[in-house]
């Protein structure tokens, strides 16, 4: 057995720091005692390490109310969203959004706007995001240092180059070569759905859980995976298209060129046809629909019971062959009539082996409502940005 | 199924002689962000304050759920949940953002306001709409910008859980950065269901929010169309002339004055 490398203390130093910024960052504002039980760090170094922080700018330190234990209570120690800020941006089918997003998860500003005809082509949407993201960034006095997308499609993590994004009609566009030229900061690109994901997991439902899957519903069905604490991402980082596994042969056509792909039964245009909604009618409008007969139980079942067991007929599979301990659904499945989702949690509970094997798994609406993915781009640009704030 | 929330028919009126509006036809779907244009004069301040019961109309119906109502006053139109955003006049400037938002509806005794609650449903209904770039909701409205004051008066009508939001040109007096923040805002209002009315001058914002266009001109409905079907030049014309192509008005000889 050979013996480990010794650290330098600078190295142990930096390293310390790090991780206490994340638990900050993810946590939100602790008391200094919790951080230090939380690293396993003794009380004299996390003293050091605060108040180089202080000192920086990067957290504030307030003496907290008085509590109900004895003694001198310990400082909470406080995160300052703007001592790092990074540009998070949701390409949607037909919107896209961006917000600056500062330390904590905090959304300081925010912009959005509607994709229709040319406006929706990659030199058009990374033009008005470079413009917009100028504005807005002024506006607030604020410079981003990092920048996450969420693009829905096929994405290379490693250089930001989406492959495909066929709802988009996007192929092969170097969107993160472009950006990162454009903001001259680094950029990462991820799938939407891995995004929500990892949104999920550190700020929403999945929090705490290790082995969580997020399923989302836009135009197309999307999905993300952690795995034990960490995001899968499988060769080149293409893992969570669920939305096409194919789940009925005499289904219909779907645009990756198989038939029966799941999104075609559980996506966006499926909910129309369920709710008997024109093709063209906008999202606003299911929502609406949905709400509507979420007030009456019976009514939600009978009209949305075919939709209804295609959802689970996914969700069988998808929790037969990744045993989550979660599964998380988004965006338009957020809409969802309440007792639908839980007869669809129970029948999944009934016939999924592996449900069965681990007790039951959870299936919950997506607590960040339509931000997911925002916030999951914030995250995927804030990995880098920690350990050098 | 998907009836407009609110649905106008042949709705006319007059000030004295000048006849403003002409047999409006006019619809407002939940979900959706309808966007009312039309040149200086073509009636959308009047067509909205007709909605919002300043104005009585002379003649027409106005159904609101699938039902017949009649808006005399604004408050029968606050109590269907019709709410206005006026371009500049929302806020009393010298109340903080809580005491606004319940401004006439406060919540409490005759003798003593229930300040915690109040300031809770504020700071709650600020939050779902991810609002957070005001410190305090205790702020005095005179010291936020134009954006935030924008904002504070498009989050009440949320607080009162309203169906329909008309905003008035919302951000005629507000800077680029600042107009594309109350946007984000309108944008996500109809995604939570709402029915929005847009009223604005500016093609590009009507572009980049609304999912419907309804184009006054010269006191009659020209046309309502969908974004995705027209391009800026044929709202434009629409505008200008009250026809583009096929759609509009009938020609000026064939017209019935």
């Amino acid at each position: 057995m050979t013996s480990t490398p010794v650290s330098r203390p600078d190295e142990v130093r930096r390293y310390n720091r790090s991780s206490l910024l994340r638990l900050l960052h993810v946590g939100g504002p602790v008391t200094r005692a919790t951080l230090a039980t939380e690293l396993g760090l003794n009380r004299s170094t996390i003293k050091t390490l605060v108040d180089g922080l202080a000192e920086a700018g990067v957290v504030e330190e307030r003496v907290p109310r008085p509590g109900r234990g004895a003694g001198r209570p310990s400082l909470l120690v406080l995160p300052q969203p703007q001592a790092a800020v990074v540009l998070a941006v949701d390409v949607q089918v037909e919107h896209v959004a961006i917000a600056l997003v500062g330390l904590g998860g905090l959304i300081l500003g925010r912009n959005s706007w509607n994709l229709h005809g040319r406006t929706g082509e990659p030199g058009e949407v990374i033009t008005h995001v470079l413009e917009s993201t100028a504005w807005l960034a002024a506006d607030l006095g604020l410079k981003p240092v990092a920048c996450g997308i969420s693009v829905p499609g096929v994405v290379r993590r490693s250089d930001g180059q989406v492959h495909e994004a066929p709802n988009l009609r996007w192929s092969e566009v170097a969107l993160g070569a472009r950006m990162s030229a454009g903001l001259g900061v680094p950029v990462v690109v991820g799938n939407d759905a891995e995004l929500g994901a990892l949104a999920e997991h550190l700020r929403g439902a999945a929090r705490g859980a290790s082995d969580a899957v997020f399923v989302s519903a836009d135009i197309g069905v999307g999905g993300g995976v952690i795995a034990q604490g960490s995001s899968l991402r499988g060769s080149g980082g293409y893992v969570g298209e669920i939305g096409h596994m194919v789940v009925n042969p005499h289904g219909r056509a779907c645009y990756c060129g198989n038939v029966g792909c799941w999104e075609t039964e559980v996506g966006e245009a499926a909910l129309r046809r369920a709710l008997a909604l024109p093709q063209d009618s906008p999202r606003g409008a299911i929502v609406v629909e949905l709400r509507e007969l979420g007030q009456d139980a019976a009514a939600s079942l009978a009209r949305l019971g075919e939709f209804a067991e295609w959802l689970t007929l996914g969700l069988v599979n998808v929790v037969n062959l990744l045993g989550p301990e979660l599964v998380v659904l988004g965006d338009l499945f957020t809409a969802l009539p309440p007792a639908l989702l839980d007869r669809v949690g129970e029948e999944v509970r009934t016939r999924s082996m592996v449900s069965r094997a681990v007790g039951g798994v959870r299936i919950e609406k997506s607590s960040l409502g339509a931000d997911v993915k925002l916030l999951g781009a914030a995250e995927a640009a804030f990995e880098g940005v920690l350990d050098s704030v | 199924m998907s009836e407009p929330i609110l649905h106008i028919t042949g709705l006319n009126k007059s000030f004295g002689p000048v006849h403003v509006l002409h047999d409006i036809d006019f619809d407002v779907r939940a979900g959706e962000v309808t966007a009312l244009v039309g040149d200086n004069g073509a009636g959308k301040s009047t067509l909205v304050k007709c909605i919002a019961g300043i104005h009585g109309a002379d003649s027409g119906t106005i159904e609101f759920q699938g039902r017949e109502v009649h808006i005399r006053s604004p408050k029968d139109a606050a109590q269907l949940g019709i709410e206005v955003v006026y371009q500049d006049l929302a806020l009393a400037d010298n109340l903080d953002i809580v005491q606004n938002m319940f401004l006439g509806r406060e919540r409490g005794s005759a003798w003593l306001l229930d300040e915690a609650s109040m300031e809770k449903a504020a700071r709650e209904t600020l939050a779902s709409l991810s609002v957070r770039t005001v410190k305090s909701v205790r702020t005095p409205v005179s010291a936020l910008s134009g954006g935030q004051r924008q904002t504070v008066a498009i989050a009440k009508s949320v607080l009162w859980d309203s169906k329909v939001v008309l905003l008035d040109e919302p951000t005629a007096a507000l800077g680029v950065a600042q107009t594309r923040q109350v946007l984000d805002l309108v944008r996500r209002l109809a995604e939570q269901g709402l029915g929005v009315v847009l009223i604005s001058h500016n093609m590009a914002d009507v572009f980049e929010v609304a999912d419907r266009i309804a184009v006054l001109y010269l006191g009659r409905m020209a046309a309502e169309v969908y974004t995705k079907n027209v391009t800026h030049g044929q709202v434009v014309e629409l505008i200008t002339a009250g026809r583009s192509g096929d759609i509009g008005l009938a020609r000026p000889e064939h017209a019935v004055l």
